[in-house]
């Protein structure tokens, strides 16, 4: 080789890179995207030093669903170059497609390495959206314009700020399509807010207006399909879903709704004039009974109490299998783990799907329908706060035991001074700052809500949701129905929470500590001096239900001194603070049959239907007590839920349920369990004597 | 099970039953109706096979093992305390129970060695172990106080026991046991399926239920049979891991074909469950009180003809019209139920 060959080597080489780098990016847009893959792969193990072919490389695993690889990438390339604006702006994206909080964080760190970055720029601006914050979102959006005058995704925001305000006139989307009448991803971008802010509906007209712009846009296609499924339009949301997945889009959004989808025809449906109850198989003849009766009361309840008459049924679905229920909440932040609402379209855990008394459906089932009413009523346009705060006063409004307890996570945040304020109390649902914090603002708009309701009336609730409903913010509805500004309401509220609350955030540490005091003397017996210390701390934090409490040191306690009427007593404090404990529970009612008192005892168990239904003894003692007082139509109820639940004792079961229709005077259905209970046992002397009773 | 006849049939086991009765149509039965004739199948032929003898005696013993820690000590001490006074209000029964310091294999070997001596073909032995137990790969072990006691040695105790036998294995690690201890004729119900399950068991709990619930005798013959009880107790602990949410760590067997691993859920379609279902494990009532009585073998008769209808017609279930059948079944019911009446009075 001549001196002259080698002295162009280095320039030949650049040119071989760039064409790599240019072949990569074609892969990329022609959706090939294994080649782009190994071209970038190539690039990176020929330029080690190269933090932007890392940070190339990165965002097409971004683009691919694989944000672990994307980060990784993202971080090399901040370890090649320190502050290098674009790893940054992708570790920002990285964080705001799991809705954390440090995308923020991140975006102004790549904005302060580059101040000229509009992509920065437009992802603050749908972050700030994201954070129901449109006046910031404005601002960084014109930022990302100013410095480029093309930067659709910006104008893409600006779109959705009016849109969302209902604003019919705005120029922005016009603008987009004369720059690029193809850019299916405004209105893509658009969906992804009116999602966002529960407005399901007008969220999938802008996916569809997204595909009809580019077919090829697989991303809106897949979330129209996801919503679409999220209200019940299931046979449409499949086809374009299984159009994704066929044409290589299989993020996780995609992929398990469509397993969720295949898993349907394990469920079996249930309609009424006014709801639809979708239930698994395994359990669908035990629960269909007690959740429709508890959906139509809700329906019944809300329709009288927010003057909103539903224009369609509602439907239910209950999974056992709590991934099955997750599937309908992804890419949603924010959303309760027990239950979510789309609309009409409620999807919730089944009892059976977690440990029993850790999950009160009933309750759940409440807050759901509540969220029902109030999107409907405002037609999906209300803060996330307000629909939150107001299903959980709901659960505790329909009976004061329902309703979650003070919890730890929650005494910590008031202790600390955590709790947002009100008109900014939306960002600790969808991009909470730290661990529960989700849990926290839920506690916090639910105690909002009794505060309001108990301080101006229930009536201001609903004059609330009135002006939301026309999309009035936080700090002008607060002004404007409770008469006082949002800072001053703020410190009334705090004011009067922190008085509630005292007592147990001041001897929260010292209850802590005696407890575990209580719980040593119990083990070793010391009943005597059990009885005193938790007598002593029992009051301090009287929302303490959950095991180890000192409700159940008590009845332990008094149980091994005989004085059973004492442990009665602690039981029943413990059902009425809230208590779920199953085993607890049964217990309260042991002890009232015992008493003599069947009554209540058959009003502890009733308790459990709304907690643990999933518990054959639990049916046959509750039917038994209630055939006992006479409550005919809850015996056989009970009677029938026992063999819903396939029991071993078929003929005692069928016996059982036949003694009941006896008693109603339901001769043929009883003599029809009478023969089933024969046919399993057909020596079963009770119910031979009761079928020649019956027999003339 | 219907041994409602277990006083006019001797002690029989499957080998002596099946060529003595008309099965042949069952197994006809079973290859054109599938397998709801196959239970019919299997519900006849444990009615026709019945139980022993009434007046044979059942021995229990019972072994509460070593604990380790004082909350196992407890436990096992309080489940064979609670199972001795089960047993001994059982008709016919002659009880033994080692817990604690007395729950040795010196004492347990005394306790077989004089039941090998004293019982009879007629007679009934359940041994059940309560405890820890493990398993080396090639040797089952129960931990006792003192010296453990291995599956060859129990093996070899109960072979010169004459009476029909139930071990009930509850220990952790019991699965080891099984082909050490499995023989013709022997029911054997074990904790978990193999050796390597270690961890300590809760089968034991429900098994012990099964004795007190009434729910355990499904077909209210008032008598729990082995199969009876293992079908509770199998089902209530794996309740009991399902509602707790908790990876199972036991699964629970049972074995009485002399020849297998033991299954979780015996069937005529499996072959296992045929001699559990005859191993009446506890009499609950006074169900013999009737066939002591010679002014009522008539009436016995009848009502032992329209049981084996009953099983015959639920037999041919699936290939009857279901109004036809239910109107028959209806017949055969309440005739049965007034020859009932007239055998209580």
């Amino acid at each position: 080789m001549t001196l002259r060959a080698l002295a162009l080597l280095p320039l030949l080489i650049a040119s071989a890179w760039a064409q790599t780098l240019q072949q990569a990016e074609s892969f990329r847009s022609a959706a090939r995207y294994q080649e782009a893959s190994t071209a970038f792969r190539v690039l990176v193990a020929a330029n080690p030093k190269n933090p932007e072919y890392r940070v190339r490389w990165g965002r097409l695993f971004l683009e691919r669903f694989n944000k672990e690889e994307a980060a990784n990438l993202f971080q090399e390339a901040l370890e090649i170059k320190k502050d290098y604006a674009p790893a940054l702006l992708g570790l920002a994206l990285v964080a705001a497609d799991g809705f954390d909080t440090r995308a923020v964080e991140l975006a102004e760190k790549a904005l302060a390495a580059d101040p000229k970055l509009t992509e920065a720029h437009e992802l603050m601006a749908r972050l700030a959206l994201e954070d129901s914050n449109p006046k910031r979102a404005v601002e960084q959006a014109d930022k990302a314009l100013a410095i480029s005058p093309k930067a659709l995704d910006a104008m893409a925001v600006r779109a959705s700020v009016d849109w969302l305000a209902d604003k019919a006139d705005s120029p922005w989307m016009d603008r987009i399509l004369d720059i690029n009448p193809k850019y299916g991803e405004a209105y893509a971008d658009v969906g992804h807010f009116f999602v966002l802010n529960r407005r399901y509906e007008e969220g999938i007209k802008y996916y569809r207006k997204a595909i009809e712009l580019d077919p090829r846009l697989w991303a809106a296609r897949a979330q129209l399909g996801v919503n679409l499924m999220r209200l019940g339009e299931e046979v449409e949301a499949k086809r374009h879903l299984e159009l994704c997945y066929e044409n290589g889009h299989r993020d996780a959004a995609t992929v398990n709704t469509l397993r969720l989808m295949d898993s349907y025809k394990n469920f079996l449906t249930y309609k009424t004039d006014n709801t639809i109850v979708k239930l698994h198989k395994k359990e669908a003849e035990l629960l269909h009974p007690y959740v429709e009766s508890e959906l139509k009361r809700a329906i019944a309840t809300f329709e009288k109490k927010y003057k909103v008459k539903l224009d369609r049924p509602v439907q239910v679905e209950v999974y056992p299998d709590h991934e099955d229920f997750a599937v309908r909440t992804m890419g949603m932040p924010g959303l309760g783990a027990l239950g979510v609402t789309f609309g009409y379209v409620v999807a919730m855990d089944s009892p059976s799907g977690r440990k029993p008394g850790s999950f009160h459906w009933a309750s759940t089932l409440w807050h759901e329908l509540s969220h029902v009413f109030v999107l409907s009523a405002t037609h999906h346009r209300v803060p996330r706060w307000f629909t939150e705060g107001l299903a959980v006063h709901e659960e505790t409004a329909v009976s004061p035991e329902w309703g979650d307890r003070l919890d730890p996570q929650v005494i910590s945040a008031i202790k600390n001074k955590k709790l947002l304020p009100v008109a900014e109390l939306d960002r600790g649902f969808i991009r909470p700052s730290y661990p529960n914090q989700v849990v926290v603002s839920y506690f916090q708009a639910g105690r909002i809500c009794d505060y309001i309701a108990e301080h101006w009336g229930f009536g201001k609730l609903l004059a609330m949701m009135d002006d939301f409903s026309r999309s009035e913010p936080t700090a002008q509805v607060i002004e404007k129905e409770l008469g006082i500004k949002p800072e001053e309401f703020d410190k009334r509220f705090l004011a009067k929470l922190e008085a509630q609350t005292k007592g147990v955030i001041d001897g929260f540490d010292d209850w802590r500590k005696k407890l575990k005091q209580v719980s040593d003397l119990a083990k070793a017996g010391k009943h005597d001096e059990v009885i005193p210390l938790a007598l002593a701390i029992r009051d301090v934090y009287p929302d303490y239900v959950e095991a180890g409490s000192a409700y159940e040191f008590l009845a332990d306690a008094y149980a091994a001194k005989k004085n059973n009427t004492a442990a009665i007593e602690e039981l029943e404090r413990f059902a009425r603070a809230g208590g779920r404990s199953p085993v607890v529970l049964k217990r309260l009612a042991t002890m009232l049959e015992e008493a003599g008192r069947k009554r209540d005892a058959s009003a502890a168990l009733e308790r459990l239907n709304y907690i643990a239904p999933n518990d054959d003894e639990l049916h046959r003692r509750l039917g038994g007590l209630w055939l006992g007082e006479g409550n005919t139509a809850g015996a056989i109820r009970e009677y029938t839920a026992v063999l819903a639940m396939k029991p071993m004792d078929l003929a005692a079961s069928h016996f059982n349920l036949a003694k009941a229709y006896r008693q109603g005077k339901q001769i043929t259905e009883a003599k029809d369990q009478l023969l089933l209970a024969l046919e399993a046992a057909p020596g079963f002397r009770p119910a031979q004597k009761m079928l020649l009773e019956l027999s003339p | 099970m219907a041994c409602s006849t277990g006083a006019t049939v001797p002690s029989a086991n499957v080998e002596r039953v099946f060529p003595d009765k008309p099965l042949a149509a069952s197994v006809t039965g079973y290859v054109n109706f599938g397998k709801r004739a196959l239970a019919a199948f299997f519900g006849l032929a444990i009615a026709l096979a019945g139980g022993p003898a009434l007046h044979a005696a059942t021995y229990y013993v019972t072994v509460g093992g070593l604990g380790g820690e004082p909350e196992f000590e407890t436990r096992f001490s309080n489940w064979a305390k609670e199972v001795d006074k089960l047993v001994k209000a059982a008709p016919e029964s002659k009880v033994e129970t080692f817990e604690g310091g007395a729950a040795t294999r010196a004492n347990l070997r005394a306790s077989l060695e004089k039941i090998a001596k004293d019982s009879t073909p007629a007679d009934a032995l359940v041994l059940l172990l309560l405890g820890h137990g493990t398993f080396d790969g090639l040797d089952y072990k129960m931990n006792l106080p003192g010296p453990d006691i291995t599956a060859d040695e129990l093996a070899s105790l109960l072979g010169k026991v004459r009476a029909r036998q139930l071990v009930v294995n509850t220990t952790s690690s019991s699965g080891g046991a099984i082909s050490t201890l499995r023989r013709d004729g022997r029911v054997i119900v074990s904790a978990t399926k193999s050796g390597t399950e270690k961890n300590a068991t809760v089968f034991a709990r429900y098994w012990i239920e099964a004795l007190r619930d009434p729910a355990a005798d499904t077909d209210k013959n008032e008598t729990v049979s082995a199969l009876e009880a293992f079908r509770y107790a199998e089902q209530k602990t794996a309740q009991f891991y399902e509602t707790q949410k908790r990876l199972s760590t036991e699964h629970a067997v049972l074995e009485d074909t002399g020849k297998g691993e033991g299954v979780k859920a015996p069937s005529p379609e499996n072959g296992y469950g045929l001699v559990a279902s005859t191993f009446p494990l506890l009499r609950l009532g006074a169900a013999a009180k009737a066939a002591a009585n010679p002014a009522k073998q008539k009436l016995l008769a009848t009502r032992e003809d329209l049981e084996q209808q009953i099983d015959r017609l639920k037999y041919q279930k699936a290939a009857t019209p279901a109004e036809e059948y239910r109107k028959k079944l209806g017949v055969l019911l309440l005739d049965l139920a007034r020859v009932q009446e007239e055998l209580d009075k």
